[in-house]
């Protein structure tokens, strides 16, 4: 290809330039990694090499990484003291077994016996002590720092037992036990997270930023019959685009995270399985309620009455998924997903009636500010479309994504669109999004019976109650609330049919690679 | 030496008129083939420009949920995309941003370009030397290069686009120009003007400017030809341009994970960008065969 | 492939040949209907102005035309070769072996890029099929043959390095090596100074009278035929107008054009003040639109009906030809064919010599700066100049024309162009009507501007290609005169009608005028604001011959009916002795001489005026004089020679005190003539009279 390229550069051809154009796409679904480092072939009962497709990594400690690929590498490395299902429910890993206090204030874990770190030392109770006071501490500053301020202290109380005490009772603790970050490393270590010195099934072999990570399989691994691959390999890629073609030609064995757009064209690719994962995932369209024109509900009425769901539903998320309630309750969470307060039908008078009721009888005018990843762009130009017949007229402004985030300007703009990820259990976006004192409070709301609903809802241990308080929520937010979610998606993903036994959890990240396997094994 | 024969079309009596002049120009581009179809290319893309809401069937953003991803047909001839838009609409529609964004940007580029090619060409010295070398130190980057660089520092609209083109294109005409003024600078009748007492501007101006005339406007032509592309290249990087604009790169770029889906969306779009980038380089290269024999055959030996 | 003699000598045959461009859907003929002959060892001249067709002849004979070219009808034979049926690579073979080449400009035929010794010894390898050994042997053989001096330094230099007199030998020696059967010069001297060419003549004289080789001499020169040439055919508007030995064709021309050619030059000691120069009327037909019949009888001054109909080519007695209807009157002197003499122009009223020059020039001094390389830079060397004029002084009374005349880089047109204010001088002063002018033009006020003008040399650049005549000329009126548009639009005519040109000619574009008719435009431009001094630079050394005579007539008329005062920069002495009242012969920005036009011709001479009178091609076959060879090249004005600046190379030198004393400026008693030298008058006197009186014969 590059000696045709030359060619025609020398003939200074006009078609050149165009020709480059058309070539730049060939070429970038073409590049890649060719170099193939050889892995240690160590016994027989693992084989095969799955090799995985990511975006580039940025951070290695676990108590920092944040990204989908940051953390199912580390998750390969690590392991957590308890882990969440596909089906969003806790199962044992480092934590065999626990046991809650009436008050639900203590918890009690017993931990496995025969799990050891990669250098050799034995796991003991110790690890998993100084790996949640590192997280809990504020001059470590991770992440997790304000959620586990509640808890009161953290005590080896036998070589393999370890009890948490807390000074609210947490419904959802064992939830919080599951975050991310909190992979369990070895007491005392001195750069952790540079040296990949875990439990988890797989050892570091190499890490090249940009370029890839290598694992391979963990003999001593403490589950039985786990990791049953020999290696992974995580290739980096930047682009999406060249990921799947990767995945076409065989250069890698897994993408996940893809888009709606990528995931149709795989559909019926010979040699894939398409992975689809339900998950809480969703991108909300917010108005700041704090400041006019948003501050008058009606307006973020008008915008619920000029949108088409089903619409945006089949064109920007292409049916993978499901149609939004303008909460963020989604319907992965079945035990607290209502359908009881109906959605308004799109009725194009109605919202110019709001909108005219608002002092807008001549329409009114948006700048709408979105990142420029995923769907969001698309979502954008179908809103445009879909309001304008109401009379709002948004002015779509599609930045990088580093600068919609970046110094804050998301909190500041009047409209947006963001992507919030999924979620084990949704108390998580009440409070980071919508409470008075939210970090994260995008749409400026603040509401008193919110914060009374939000509040039971995050510390009664009454499930009853806390089903009730949902209900509530979900009702007040379709009334009254800044947001609009027109649909949650789905995970996708595809993997090559060479494999066996991989199950895309809603945070890919945290899909598990220790049960999967060659097929034909 | 030889005495080439003149070419009758160009010898008449009196100086012929500016429209005069065009119309020949016309005529000598329609006698070849090659600049003849350049030519034709560019009208049309002009025509859509100009004409282009009266011929699209549908909005530049006109989203029609039930006919989205459909091959080309009757209804829609470049089919639909991915949300459902015309493509053949999007495409006519495109023709006047891209049209407009690339043409404004040559011209003012154009006329910074003559300023300073007439200004160093003519006056020479220090101010020659610092201004050209400065402009040779931008022109050793490559022009999207310093376009991204430049839409990192102005931001991200469609005006820096507009002074991304000046800023990447005046140092060409520059120089094109200044090479031009440096051969006309020494030639008898710009003597005698300033013999007579001509100011530099009268001298710049009526005396040098009519003969830079041919090779800017060749020059203007093909830098029109590569704003276009610049114009297509940041739509297609995203720079520069937001969505829903039907600009021609970035419809590829929205059509590109879509290519084997639906291969209409990116093809058409890219397809015009070719095309009339193609057309206004025929064209340029037809101004040059033809304002190039003008000048000879009004030499003698 | 050999070609063997046809017998009787003829090497090449030309047959009624008929060269025509396509232009539009149209054949245009550049040549029509031309039989030539060439005997070996026979130089034969083709003559003719430009667009007479004997470019396109020359291709042709080369099978060299451009793509819109062809040969319509004819044959042309090399020998026993029929040249129109050779293909491509029988072509190749032909070229530069059986035909070679001498072109006009060198420079665009060597390789820059490959010592010249290589070039010849590539060509001689090629076409001789000789070792390397023996090529090189040859080589250097060759180039002393051209009489380079020391032929082994200048096979090892590259073109670039060499002068255009040397490139010329370099092509001769290339173009001879070969022993070509035919041999093309296409106006090999026109592009150098008149004493290089007086030696690349003597060596084509030399040369081919060595050799059997038949030679085909292109010129529009007819001083250069007259000393070269055997035979001579003249062609005018695509045809052959006459044909004849060299001797019979200058001594009675037989065809109304040839007179007319040769009634165009300035002879020496014609002036301005004893004889108009008998110009021919109108101009040479463009391409494809000469007159039918005989296509010179619009311009014929004996014209008469039987003219309509297209002459033959009639023969005029033993091989000699001329298509005229009239030959037979004009050869038994029934009629004449000279163009009607010009009433003499008046002389111009002088003031006084009592009164104040016009113009004034003291110790002109001119130097330009050379860039400085970076190792002068480093070894902190003095940047070195190119001292174009070194102390030049001179006085131009009102209503006088001061001729200055010197080879190319003798500096003559740097004194113009500073005196005009487009150079600054490094030292002396300019006076014009005794106020000192200021060097800068940016500095002289409009009034200052009003009073100097000048004419530049090359029409294809004097006018603004854009712009009409009318806007070229009414600029100076308005800007400098000042006068009203309406003023500006009747004095723009006035002024066309002053230089000879239809008002018509207002609205057209220089692109539609040819080179004489710009010459007079730019005149007319010089004339707009009523200037004092005009200074004409080479106002024709680009036209041809008998455009030239009808401008110098037209300076002279205005002259004197305006009384302006003129400087007339020119190589060509015969021109410069034609109009000036006084001459400044000028040598690596010195003046050798200054002298009256009377007296120019009158020893004592400085040497250098004598080298320059005696190399002077003369229309006169009979008088081949014995051109004063000058040694060696014109210094590099950066390294001027001390002492006298032309010690290096005068054919009188005396020994030490010219190379370290500046010579005293001598007076001649009887003439007032100066004269730069260390020798005594007396003595150039006695050893100069012979030589000068034989040729002062010639003018009469």
């Amino acid at each position: 290809m590059f000696t045709q390229f030359r060619q025609i550069s020398k003939k200074r051809s006009i078609l050149f330039p165009v020709i480059l154009l058309s070539l730049a796409i060939l070429i970038q679904a073409c590049a890649g990694n060719t170099a193939t480092p050889t892995l240690p072939a160590e016994g027989t009962a693992h084989q095969g090499v799955l090799k995985v497709a990511l975006q580039p990594i940025v951070q290695t400690d676990p108590a920092f990484i944040s990204s989908d690929p940051e953390v199912i590498i580390a998750n390969s490395i690590y392991d957590y003291l308890v882990d969440v299902t596909p089906q969003n429910t806790i199962a044992p890993r480092l934590a065999r077994e626990w046991t809650v206090s009436e008050d639900g204030r203590t918890y009690v874990f017993t931990l496995v016996e025969n799990a050891t770190f990669h250098d050799g030392t034995l796991f003991k109770a110790d690890d998993v002590v100084w790996t949640f006071n590192r997280l809990r501490d504020p001059d470590v500053d991770s992440p997790t720092k304000d959620l586990y301020s509640n808890i009161e202290d953290i005590t080896a109380t036998n070589k393999f037992e370890v009890t948490f005490t807390l000074k609210e009772p947490n419904p959802f603790f064992l939830y919080d036990l599951s975050d991310n970050h909190a992979l369990v490393l070895k007491a005392n270590s001195t750069e952790p997270g540079a040296d990949f010195i875990g439990t988890g099934p797989f050892k570091h072999v190499s890490y090249s930023p940009e370029d890839r990570l290598v694992v391979e399989a963990n003999e001593d691994y403490f589950l039985p019959n786990q990791p049953r691959l020999e290696g992974v390999e995580f290739i980096f890629f930047n682009d999406q685009t060249a990921q799947t073609e990767a995945l076409r030609s065989g250069q890698v064995d897994l993408v996940m995270l893809l888009s709606a757009d990528l995931f149709t064209t795989l559909n019926d690719e010979p040699g894939l399985i398409p992975l689809q994962a339900a998950t809480n995932s969703f991108d909300v369209v917010r108005l700041r309620s704090d400041q006019s024109p948003g501050d008058d509900p009606r307006l973020m009425q008008a915008m619920r009455l000029a949108t088409d769901r089903q619409a945006i539903y089949d064109l920007v998320i292409q049916g993978y998924g499901a149609i939004g309630r303008d909460t963020p309750i989604g319907p992965m969470y079945s035990q607290y997903y209502s359908e009881d307060t109906p959605l308004p039908e799109r009725d194009i008078e109605a919202a110019r009636q709001l909108l005219a009721d608002a002092g807008y009888p001549d329409g009114i005018d948006f700048e709408l500010h979105t990142p420029d990843t995923g769907n969001r762009p698309n979502l954008a130009v179908v809103l445009k479309d879909q309001w304008s017949e109401a009379g709002i007229n948004v002015e779509v402004i599609v930045e990088p994504e580093s600068v919609y985030y970046g110094d804050d300007g998301w909190l500041a703009v009047d409209l947006g669109i963001t992507g919030w990820g999924s979620r084990p259990y949704p108390q998580f976006y009440l409070n980071t999004m919508l409470t008075c004192d939210a970090n994260w409070n995008e749409s400026h709301f603040c509401d008193d019976e919110f914060d009374r609903l939000a509040t039971l809802a995050g510390t009664t241990m009454n499930e009853n109650e806390r089903v009730e308080a949902y209900n509530q929520i979900q009702e007040m937010l379709i009334e009254r609330g800044p947001i609009l979610v027109p649909y949650f998606f789905a995970q996708l993903g595809a993997i090559s049919d060479k494999f066996a036994d991989f199950q895309m959890k809603p945070f890919p990240g945290r899909s598990d690679l220790s049960t999967v396997h060659l097929a034909d094994q | 030496m030889t005495t080439a024969p003149k070419s009758p079309s160009i010898a008449l009596d009196v100086a012929p008129s500016w429209w005069r002049r065009l119309s020949l120009l016309l005529r000598e581009l329609y006698s070849k083939p090659i600049s003849a179809l350049g030519t034709t290319i560019t009208l049309l893309f002009l025509l859509a420009a100009i004409f282009g809401p009266l011929i699209a069937p549908y909005g530049e953003n006109e989203i029609i949920p039930s006919e989205a991803r459909q091959p080309p047909s009757s209804e829609h001839w470049f089919g639909t995309d991915n949300l459902g838009r015309d493509v053949f609409s999007r495409v006519i529609l495109g023709a006047r941003e891209i049209l407009v964004l690339s043409g404004l940007g040559t011209l003012f580029a154009v006329i910074c370009g003559t300023l300073f090619g007439l200004l160093t060409g003519y006056r020479g010295g220090w101010f020659d030397e610092i201004t050209m070398r400065t402009f040779d130190s931008l022109l050793a980057l490559p022009a999207l290069l310093l376009a991204l660089l430049l839409l990192g520092t102005v931001g991200n609209s469609q005006y820096s686009v507009l002074i991304v083109i000046i800023i990447v294109y005046t140092p060409i005409v520059a120089r094109v120009v200044r090479s031009v003024v440096l051969t006309v600078k020494p030639k008898g009748f710009v003597e005698a003007a300033r013999l007579g007492g001509e100011t530099q501007m009268y001298i710049l101006i009526h005396e040098i400017l009519p003969s830079v005339w041919p090779a800017l406007s060749v020059e203007s032509a093909l830098r029109f030809s590569y704003a276009i592309f610049l114009v297509g290249s940041l739509g297609f990087l995203g720079v520069g341009v937001q969505p829903p604009s039907p600009n021609w790169g970035l419809m590829v770029k929205e059509a590109r994970p879509f290519a084997s889906l639906i291969p209409w969306a990116l093809f058409f779009p890219a397809a015009a960008i070719s095309l009339v980038v193609i057309g206004v380089n025929l064209l340029a290269d037809g101004m040059k065969r033809i304002l190039g024999t003008t000048r000879t055959s009004q030499s003698r030996s | 492939m050999t070609v063997i003699d046809s017998g009787d000598g003829t090497i090449l045959d030309i047959k009624n040949l008929t060269v025509a461009y396509q232009q539009a859907g149209e054949w245009l003929e550049a040549v029509r209907e031309v039989s030539l002959r060439i005997q070996g060892g026979e130089t034969y001249g083709l003559v003719g102005e430009s667009g007479s067709g004997k470019t396109s002849l020359v291709l042709a004979v080369m099978r060299y035309l451009e793509e819109t070219g062809s040969i319509r009808s004819g044959e042309i034979h090399l020998g026993d070769l029929d040249l129109l049926a050779l293909d491509d690579n029988q072509l190749r073979q032909v070229w530069g072996k059986q035909i070679t080449l001498v072109p006009q400009n060198p420079q665009s035929a060597l390789n820059p890029s490959l010592q010249v010794g290589d070039q010849l010894i590539e060509t001689l390898r090629h076409n001789l099929n000789l070792s390397q050994e023996e090529a090189e042997r040859q080589a250097v053989e060759w180039l002393k043959t051209v009489r380079l001096p020391d032929p082994g330094r200048v096979a090892a230099q590259y073109p670039h390095q060499i002068s255009g007199g040397m490139q010329q030998r370099v092509m001769i020696a290339m173009a001879l090596c070969t022993d070509p059967q035919l041999l093309i010069l296409d106006e090999p001297t026109t592009d150098l100074d008149v004493t290089t060419q007086a030696v690349i003549l003597d060596l084509i004289r030399d040369l081919t009278q060595e050799q059997n080789t038949g030679i085909l001499y292109v010129t529009h020169n007819l001083g250069v035929v007259a000393q070269v040439c055997d035979r001579v055919a003249v062609m005018y508007a695509s045809e052959l107008v006459e044909d004849a030995a060299t001797q019979e064709l200058f001594s009675k021309p037989l065809h109304p054009y040839t007179q007319g050619l040769i009634d165009s030059i300035p002879r020496m000691g014609d002036t301005k003040d004893n004889i108009q120069l008998r110009a021919i009327t109108g101009q040479i037909p463009p391409i494809g639109e000469a007159p039918s019949g005989c296509v010179f009888r619009t311009r014929c001054p004996v014209a008469v009906d039987i003219c309509l109909t297209r002459p033959p080519l009639y023969p005029a007695g033993e091989s000699r030809y001329s298509r005229c209807h009239r030959w037979s009157d004009i050869d038994q002197g029934e009629i004449s064919a000279h163009q009607p003499t010009p009433a003499a122009i008046p002389e111009p009223i002088k003031p006084d010599s009592g009164q104040h020059p016009d113009l004034k020039v003291k110790e002109l001094t001119v130097h330009f700066p050379l860039l400085r390389s970076i190792s002068d830079w480093a070894s902190n060397r003095p940047s070195s100049e190119v001292r174009a004029v070194n102390g030049i002084s001179f006085e131009l009374s009102p209503g006088h024309t001061l001729g200055l005349v010197g080879e190319s880089g003798s500096g003559k047109t740097t004194i113009a162009r500073t005196i005009m204010g487009l150079e600054e001088k490094l030292s002396g002063s300019i006076e014009l009507l005794e106020i000192p002018l200021p060097d800068k033009l940016s500095r002289r006020d409009l009034d200052t501007l009003r009073l100097l003008q000048m004419v530049f040399q090359n029409p294809e650049e004097a006018l603004n290609p854009h712009h009409t005549i009318a806007e070229t000329l009414r600029r100076p009126l308005i800007r400098l005169s000042g006068l009203s548009d309406s003023e500006a639009e009747s004095r723009m005519v006035e002024l066309l009608q002053a230089v000879r040109l239809p008002a018509s000619y207002a609205g057209r574009l220089p692109g539609q005028l040819s080179g004489g008719e710009i010459q007079r435009v730019a005149i007319a431009r010089a004339l707009a604001s009523n200037p004092e001094l005009i200074i004409l630079d080479e106002p024709v050394s680009s036209l041809d011959v008998s455009v030239q005579a009808t401008i110098l007539n037209l300076v002279g008329e205005l002259q004197a009916d305006l009384g302006t005062s003129l400087m007339f920069i020119s190589h060509d002495l015969a021109i410069v002795g034609y109009l000036a009242d006084q001459i400044g012969v000028i040598y690596l920005g010195s003046l050798m001489e200054i002298t009256g036009p009377d007296d120019l011709f009158q020893s004592p001479h400085h040497p250098y005026t004598e080298a320059l009178l005696s190399a002077i091609p003369l229309a006169d076959p009979s008088r081949k004089g014995e051109p004063i060879h000058l040694g060696g090249e014109i210094p590099n004005p950066v390294d001027l020679p001390s002492g006298c600046p032309f010690h290096t190379r005068c054919p009188r030198y005396l020994g030490e005190i010219c190379a370290t004393q500046a010579p005293p400026w001598q007076v001649a008693e009887e003439t007032g003539k100066q004269i730069f030298c260390h020798i005594p008058l007396a003595e150039l006197s006695a050893s100069q009279e012979n030589m000068i009186a034989e040729r002062s014969k010639l003018s009469n």
